[in-house]
């Protein structure tokens, strides 16, 4: 494994990061989201990716 | 025109910041990124976990640059296609649901921009995101395993957004017909299943069928060639795509707009 | 010189009538109010003059034959406004306001002036997501006038507020009558008598009283008698049912109020009657009904 190749595994990695930042800073910006608030940051930080996207779909209150 | 290019400025904006703009372009690229990164260390993640017997030859081919690219359409069509039809179920429902729609449509708007600036919103943020998503899929495709002629790309990548723009059609005219965005969802979602399984098990039969595009797209990455019958599905999905918008047009147009 | 007309307009959801044979003449430059208790089928009204909801028969005419989009002359608030709560105040009237066909430019000069009218000006650039409901409802009051229609419709526009938030939506409508012709709908009386000049009071879909607010405050003004006992004054009361200067009766514990058609007759009748003295009256009095009582009436059974 120490032949990989952090040029290439980086950018997944900040990919993910971004998604996971941006989700947890709007879960904390909002007044009401759908559900509990401290599920939402468990289930964005926990679930890689998958936890974000669910997040800006369901747990977002349109305004 | 002066009208629709104010609806469409709205639309964009209200994507923008409920972050759409953000977020479903990085998961395209994260979705592109992940097929090639994946089939490059394949080998090396199974020598690493697939407790192999000690001495056995792994001897895992790498894939074709086409095949992998081919791959990412694949893994576009259905986790991107369940994502990007999440993101967009509400978009109409929601007004309506809401209430927006009835302090809107009591101005002078037509219904026709109504629907198409809604539907050439979705698709500009659909094709960003797609265009993205495919470009990271070149570069670490080029990149890891081997280029792939550039005019077999932009035409695969071309008959697949079709089948993307078919989709998401779908959604706006389900959006039209139901008040419910999971009835959206799972009507859209249930279509585009549907339409692949019959085209992948009738292929001689429905030729014609909007379902043909994503093999067609992938052959055209894979071999670098594809049936002469290309031009079959490709007119009939554009020919369904602007029925499914003046259809969606009529029905928004008939039905009131609150009950 | 009517601005607006039904004829006829009526509403049916699954073969019932909620709005029935509904005839309205909205004069011009004049408010008018549409009374009546919930379900009366007020909001129906509205949403069918509005072009939301069609009529199921009938018709509405507007005084613009050659305008072919009405929408371009009416202004419209609902009851309960849904804006795009991302936006901010002005924002979303230069939106609406280039949707009724301004250039940017005017819409933000008129989006500003109509902020002022409403007292918003300090809220133009919050999100309206952090709207109070007083605020939603003046922002309510902006959109419908950003197009200077002629007639603008207010769904119950002050049901929602509190005193405060009240007192200030009527009086900027009470300005905004001086300008534009006002078509709105309430269930409080008060309200509409405070700033109406025309009143349509609805009752299940049907109109059961129209007139100027001086003309309904004239022919609803009936000679009454109000009695008070000591004793139960319930079976003697209904006994009276049958006498024909009896209009309507109300009871409430052992007192009752009687509307009657002739005042003498009436009380000459009432006290002669030996069994009223058995009842030992502690109060007989003549009084006048007001539009109160009428409403009263129409909102009760």
């Amino acid at each position: 494994m120490d032949m990989i190749n952090w040029g290439v595994v980086a950018p997944l990695i900040a990919i993910q990061l971004i998604l996971m930042t941006v989700a947890l800073l709007d879960l904390v910006k909002r007044d009401q989201v759908n559900g509990e608030k401290w599920v939402w940051a468990i289930v964005i930080v926990v679930f890689n990716t998958i936890g974000p996207i669910a997040y800006f779909i369901f747990g977002r209150k349109t305004d | 025109m002066r009208q629709w290019t104010v609806m469409y400025k709205k639309e964009l904006s209200e994507q923008w910041r409920s972050f759409k703009w953000l977020w479903v372009p990085l998961v395209f690229m994260l979705l592109g990124m992940t097929q090639p990164v994946t089939a490059y260390y394949l080998p090396d993640i199974l020598e690493q976990f697939g407790g192999l017997p000690e001495g056995a030859v792994i001897d895992i081919p790498l894939p074709g640059g086409g095949q992998v690219l081919a791959d990412t359409l694949g893994q576009f069509s259905q986790i991107g296609m369940l994502v990007l039809v999440l993101a967009f179920m509400g978009t109409i429902v929601s007004e309506r649901t809401q209430g927006t729609w009835a302090m809107v449509l009591v101005k002078p708007v037509s219904y026709g921009n109504v629907i198409t600036t809604k539907w050439a919103a979705m698709l500009t943020l659909v094709t960003a995101s797609y265009v993205l998503g495919l470009m990271s899929a070149i570069y670490y495709t080029f990149l890891l395993i081997e280029s792939v002629p550039i005019l077999d790309i932009v035409l695969g990548a071309l008959l697949f957004l079709l089948w993307v723009m078919f989709i998401m059609t779908l959604v706006i005219l389900f959006s039209s017909l139901f008040k419910s965005s999971g009835a959206v969802a799972f009507l859209t979602i249930g279509m585009a299943i549907v339409l692949s399984i019959i085209s992948g098990f009738l292929p001689d039969l429905i030729q014609w069928s909007p379902g043909m595009l994503t093999s067609h797209s992938s052959d055209l990455l894979r071999t670098g060639e594809t049936e002469a019958l290309v031009w079959l599905p490709t007119t009939v999905t554009i020919v369904l795509i602007t029925g499914m918008i003046f259809l969606s047009v009529s029905i928004v147009k008939r039905k009131e707009v609150i009950s | 010189m009517y601005v607006l007309e039904t004829k006829n307009m009526t509403k049916t959801f699954g073969g019932v009538p909620v709005v029935n044979r509904l005839n309205l003449n909205i004069r011009e430059g004049v408010c008018t109010a549409l009374l009546g208790p919930n379900g009366a089928g007020k909001t129906t009204t509205l949403s069918m003059l509005g072009g939301l909801l069609k009529p199921s028969d009938g018709k509405v005419i507007f005084k613009d034959q050659e305008e072919t989009d009405h929408r371009q002359m009416i202004g419209y608030l609902p009851q309960y406004p849904a804006f795009y709560g991302w936006m901010s105040g002005i924002e979303y009237l230069v939106y609406v306001g280039q949707l009724c066909g301004l250039s940017k430019k005017e819409a933000i000069r008129k989006g500003e002036d109509l902020l002022s009218l409403v007292g918003l000006t300090d809220g133009a650039k919050k999100k309206i997501a952090g709207y109070s409901g007083g605020m939603k409802q003046r922002l309510g009051i902006a959109q419908a006038l950003i197009n200077d229609p002629k007639v603008v419709m207010l769904d119950e526009p002050v049901s929602a507020l509190d005193p405060h938030g009240r007192r200030e939506v009527l009086e900027l409508m009470r300005e905004l009558k001086t300008k534009t012709t006002i078509l709105f709908s309430t269930h409080v009386l008060h309200d509409a008598e405070e700033i109406c000049d025309d009143i349509y009071i609805m009752k299940e879909g049907e109109v059961v009283a129209e007139g100027t607010l001086g003309e309904l405050q004239r022919n609803y003004q009936q000679p009454a008698i109000h009695i008070e006992t000591e004793r139960e004054i319930k079976q003697w009361s209904s006994t009276l049912l049958e006498k024909e200067w009896v209009r309507h009766m109300d009871v409430k514990g052992k007192a009752v109020t009687l509307t009657v058609s002739d005042l003498t007759l009436s009380r000459e009748a009432i006290l002669q009657d030996p069994k009223f003295h058995g009842l030992a009256p502690v109060r007989f009095e003549i009084v006048k009904t007001s539009l109160e009582d009428l409403f009263m009436q129409v909102t009760k059974s």
